[in-house]
């Protein structure tokens, strides 16, 4: 590994500041558990690390329904699955936060983390795009919010300005939505998603989200539309099934073929509708 | 009897609970020099030119060597291998060059120093291609390489061994039968994944001695090889074992070793430490070899096989110095543990350009039972005969005879066979709780028997201490298995004293007397009797000096609880270590001398079977045979398979200590599990997809089924105690006890492991629509 100079600023000022020196040879990092497997395996080599997690603002777990549920950016997955308010408003959350790694991963890991990683298996991500989750980022120019489907633009691609910092995720207070997250993996613990997917419900709509699937997570806006106030009966729910494939793009890769994921994918909507149905 | 069948706790427990064990990458030596390694990125290159030039230039380099500086080819069977590739290169990840360096860092720099200009080789990536007459020739010079003469390379192809066994007339055997079927199986690679990487430091010093630190199973083994690769007299090489995070084969042959050696000679006085990364575990350590086996079998109606005809097609890998021994032992075991008059089998080595093939834990016979006993349940299928029926009818009988000839005389194959049927509850149908979700159950049977040249050797050397305390030492080595803890109950019983009275010290070919390798499932067998025997030498010593002192004769006395006892007059009785150090008589002269007993063994009239039919007297050890039971529950939605239960008998002749055993066999069945649910090394054009634990997975503890352990023993008659191996043996059987339980849920066979969510779906969606 190439020597870097590490930093850990205790403001997101002095933090900014940093990046501002440093620009693209720096990068952020909070759980770590990414950041550092990507330099061992030498796909990044920067030249500063900015260790993010002596900034006391960027922790928390914080909800109201006016304001919905605010996620510091060095919240850990292990808190964010076991916080009262995510699983009571956001249980699909609360599951997919468990589902990352392993128990030990998750004291370190992150949920900013997951979602700037941008991978297409996040396991955080369809959680968050079923409730139209939003980005808060800050940088020298103030601070913005980018709404999750626009933040995560390509494989390990987000939409973060120059020197910008993921402040935290808000999660809209959606009352009443129910929902379920699933994870298919080869293994059950300490594996990545071969496809992940959530399937809500608020009032007569459906909201679906599905990981590993595409460049990036994605919501099945057709399928959505098709069920949109409709009653949930076998021969829908089936339709509903074969429509979620037509708005994928998975890939064969070492963890499973294009094949098994369209037939995952149809299975975790059809799985997640039919909790409604009953 | 006091120790021996008790469950110790082991006695390494306290130093690798804590953490205090020392492994070898734990070892820190002063003024230590890093190695780092120049790996070939293609499957098969020729070396045009190396340019070392400018990491010799990097302050802080201390030394590059490539392959040309040590030409001298090595290998245990096959002297076919090279530690740094010599004109090409023959896989990918293959050593080309190495660098000595004050730190790691400048090490990995100085690597990236050196250029190689390569010109790419076609390649061979499947061995069935490998043997055809115009594959690329990976070995060209195979004709002069030196090798054992029970090997049988063919110069001029990539064949490195082709083993026959021939039993009958299996042709005419064929004409007679029924019923005759033929069905294939591919096994891919798969690797050993220990906890520790492997871990060697080399330190030459300046009067010629070379001290290297290992991570090995087979300290003497790796003396050996290395003497002979690098022209070290062995009084001038100390190999030194320390802890050993676990070896499964991997750890038995040498590896690194050979890169650290020649970097060390160039540094004189400067030890020279290399660390494997679970990547180079996955890629330069060793792997289990790629298996394509095709079973013919011939069976008459009432359910007798009358002839096999085995072929079974070895992916060898680029070095096959220790494979070809893998599918020796496959072809004299190939029938499976059945009694079959007729059999024909060709084994074949071949060298590919994947990573080097090596022992793993069973020693190809998971491999070949995954391929016999699914053929048991479908050729029972296809006879309609019951899978169990057809086991009992064929299974090796006390008195029957193996495939090679030999007269079997112990077998606890029915034994085995009808506890595992209890206990699995086989005749009761599964209970499913979900129209998805199909449970179903299967068992499937093994032998195995150490696969070691005939005439191989132990010692043990045991000392007592003025105290009466002992050590003892040996070097056979505790890789896991718990051997240190077996070894100490058993000089513990001979000698009568507790066994922390007794400390163990092994793996130091300067101070540990000779053991040829911790392979093969032989340790509680050989390492076992040379401490039996040693223990025994002791106490006879003793006794003799006790003679003199108790005014008795030798055969009244015997040791008691730390005591020479008289047996006719138990009151007169004096402590053993009174004899520590020899007897002093009344006039103050002494006798004897320091209690020391010694130790020997070779397996008694254990001959080389017939070179060309592989037929024979006595060719193996021992047999161990033992059966697996599995119940598994398939999502027909999803294709993932959890296995629900496991169970386990097996005949070990006599357990030593009953928790070690449970552990082993826990931990077999868990590892079997893995490789038939998940493990295979993805190998696509030569290069490996996943060489890490992203996307290779083992089993994880959330994983382990309901584990139910059981034993018929039947004594090992030149066993210590009745004992024979286990440590491989409890693996053969989980991975194809799981798939004949899929299928049974199912109603879909896999003749191809892992069994993948992908492949359960397909075979579903070709079922559906037939």
């Amino acid at each position: 590994m190439k020597d870097f100079l590490y930093q850990a600023p205790e403001s997101i000022k002095d933090a900014i500041s940093i990046y501002q020196q440093f620009q693209s040879s720096a990068v952020i990092m909070a759980g770590a558990t990414d950041i550092i497997i990507r330099m061992r395996d030498k796909l990044i080599s920067p030249e500063c690390v900015i260790d993010i997690k002596r900034i006391k603002a960027l922790y928390g777990i914080e909800f109201s329904e006016s304001k919905g549920l605010l996620i510091g950016a060095c919240s850990t997955l292990n808190e964010i699955a076991e916080n009262e308010y995510v699983k009571r408003f956001y249980p699909f959350l609360a599951q997919a936060a468990e589902s990352v790694g392993s128990k030990q991963l998750r004291n370190r890991a992150t949920c900013a983390g997951n979602i700037v990683n941008a991978s297409p298996l996040a396991d955080t991500a369809t959680p968050l795009y079923v409730c139209g989750a939003v980005i808060e980022a800050e940088g020298s120019e103030g601070k913005r919010e980018i709404p999750i489907d626009k933040f995560i633009t390509f494989v390990r691609k987000v939409d973060l300005k120059p020197c910008e910092i993921v402040t935290g995720i808000r999660v809209p207070h959606i009352p009443g939505i129910e929902g379920e997250f699933f994870k298919i993996s080869r293994r059950h613990e300490v594996d990545l998603s071969t496809v992940c997917g959530t399937v809500a419900k608020t009032g007569g709509e459906y909201r679906i989200a599905l990981g590993a699937v595409a460049p990036t997570p994605v919501r099945l806006k057709k399928t959505e539309a098709l069920l949109s106030g409709r009653k949930l009966t076998a021969s829908l729910i089936a339709e509903a099934a074969e429509l979620a494939k037509s708005e994928i793009s998975p890939i064969d890769d070492v963890r499973a073929s294009r094949q098994y994921r369209l037939d995952m994918s149809a299975l975790i909507v059809r799985r997640g509708l039919e909790r409604f149905a009953s | 009897m006091k120790y021996v069948g008790e469950s110790l706790q082991r006695v390494d427990s306290y130093k690798k609970v804590t953490g205090s064990a020392t492994f070898v990458s734990d070892v820190k030596l002063a003024r230590m020099l890093y190695a780092q390694v120049k790996r070939s990125p293609y499957p098969h290159a020729k070396i045009l030119n190396i340019d070392i030039s400018e990491a010799v230039k990097l302050p802080g380099v201390k030394c590059v060597i490539t392959g040309e500086d040590y030409k001298k080819r090595g290998g245990l069977y096959l002297e076919d291998r090279n530690f740094l590739a010599v004109g090409t290169a023959k896989y990918c990840g293959e050593a080309v060059a190495a660098v000595a360096a004050e730190t790691l860092d400048i090490a990995e720099a100085a690597v990236e120093l050196i250029k190689v200009d390569y010109e790419e080789l076609p390649a061979v990536t499947n061995a069935i291609d490998g043997m055809k007459p115009d594959a690329p020739l990976i070995h060209p010079d195979l004709g002069s390489y030196k090798v054992i003469p029970i090997f049988f390379p063919q110069p001029g192809t990539n064949i490195s061994h082709h083993y026959k066994l021939r039993k009958g007339d299996v042709d005419s055997a064929f004409s007679t039968a029924d019923f005759v079927t033929e069905h294939s199986f591919f096994i891919p690679h798969i690797q050993h994944v220990p906890i520790e990487p492997h871990a060697a430091i080399a330190l030459y010093e300046s009067d010629g001695r070379m001290t290297v630190w290992a991570s090995c199973q087979s300290p003497y083994a790796v003396r050996q090889a290395l003497s002979a690769s690098f022209d070290i007299p062995l009084n001038k090489i100390r190999v030194i074992s320390q802890a050993v995070g676990g070896g499964f084969g991997s750890k038995a042959g040498t590896t690194l070793e050979g890169i650290v050696i020649p970097l060390a000679k160039r540094c004189q006085g400067r030890p020279v430490k290399l660390v494997y990364t679970r990547e180079d575990e996955f890629e330069n350590a060793y792997v289990r070899q790629g298996l394509h086996a095709t079973i013919k079998t011939g069976i008459r109606k009432d359910g007798k096989i009358v002839a096999l005809k085995n072929r079974f097609i070895w992916d060898g890998g680029a070095y096959t110095e220790y494979g070809v021994n893998i599918v020796k032992a496959a072809g004299y075991a190939s029938p499976g543990p059945y009694d079959v008059d007729n059999i024909w089998t060709d084994s074949y080595c071949v060298y590919t350009n994947h990573p080097v093939g090596g022992p793993y834990r069973g020693f190809g016979m998971c491999e070949i039972h995954f391929a016999i006993e699914q053929n048991i349940d479908i050729v029972a299928k296809e006879t309609s005969i019951s899978e169990v029926e057809i086991r009992r009818i064929n299974g090796l009988r006390k008195g029957g005879i193996t495939g090679q000839g030999e007269k079997m005389i112990v077998s606890g194959y029915h034994d085995c066979l009808e506890t595992v049927l209890k206990e699995i509850e086989y005749d009761k149908p599964c209970v499913n709780t979900s129209p998805v979700k199909l449970r179903g159950k299967g068992i499937a049977a093994c032998w195995k028997a150490p696969s070691m040249p005939t005439d191989v050797a132990s010692s043990a050397i045991i000392r007592m201490n003025e105290d009466g305390t002992f050590f003892l030492m040996v070097s056979a080595m505790d890789i896991g298995q718990g051997s240190d803890t077996v070894l100490t109950q058993i000089a513990a019983e001979v000698l009568d004293v507790p066994p922390e009275n007794i400390t163990i010290r092994t793996g130091d070919t300067d101070h540990t007397p000779y053991e040829w390798q911790t392979v093969a499932s032989r340790t509680t067998y050989c390492a076992g009797n040379a401490v039996k025997l040693a223990a025994e030498d002791l106490k006879s010593k003793v006794i003799e000096l006790a003679q003199i002192k108790m005014c008795a004769y030798k055969r009244e006395l015997e040791f008691q609880n730390g005591f020479v006892v008289n047996k006719m007059h138990p009151e007169n009785r004096v402590p053993i270590q009174t004899f520590a150090l020899g007897l002093t008589l009344p006039d103050g002269s002494g006798v004897g001398g320091p209690a020391i007993g010694v130790g020997t063994f070779v397996v008694p009239n254990n001959m080389n079977a017939d070179k060309y039919t592989g037929m024979g007297e006595h060719p193996v050890a021992f047999w161990t045979i033992g059966f697996n039971g599995a119940e598994v529950e398939v999502d027909t939605e999803t294709g993932l398979i959890k296995v629900l239960k496991m169970v386990s008998c097996f005949d070990p002749g006599k357990v030593i200590n009953p928790l070690t055993y449970q552990g082993q066999v826990e931990g077999a069945m868990v590892q079997a599990m893995g490789t038939v649910l998940w493990e295979e090394l993805k190998l696509k054009d030569g290069h490996i997809l996943n060489k890490n634990f992203v996307d290779y997975k083992i089993a994880t503890a959330y994983d382990i089924p309901e584990l139910i352990v059981k034993v018929a023993e039947n004594a090992e008659l030149t066993g210590p105690y009745g004992a024979r191996g286990i440590g491989e043996p409890v693996m053969v059987p989980g991975a194809p006890a799981i798939a004949n339980a899929v299928a049974n849920a199912i109603g879909c066979r896999f003749t191809r492991m892992p069994i993948t969510p992908d492949d359960v779906l397909n075979a579903l969606k070709g079922k559906n629509k037939k």
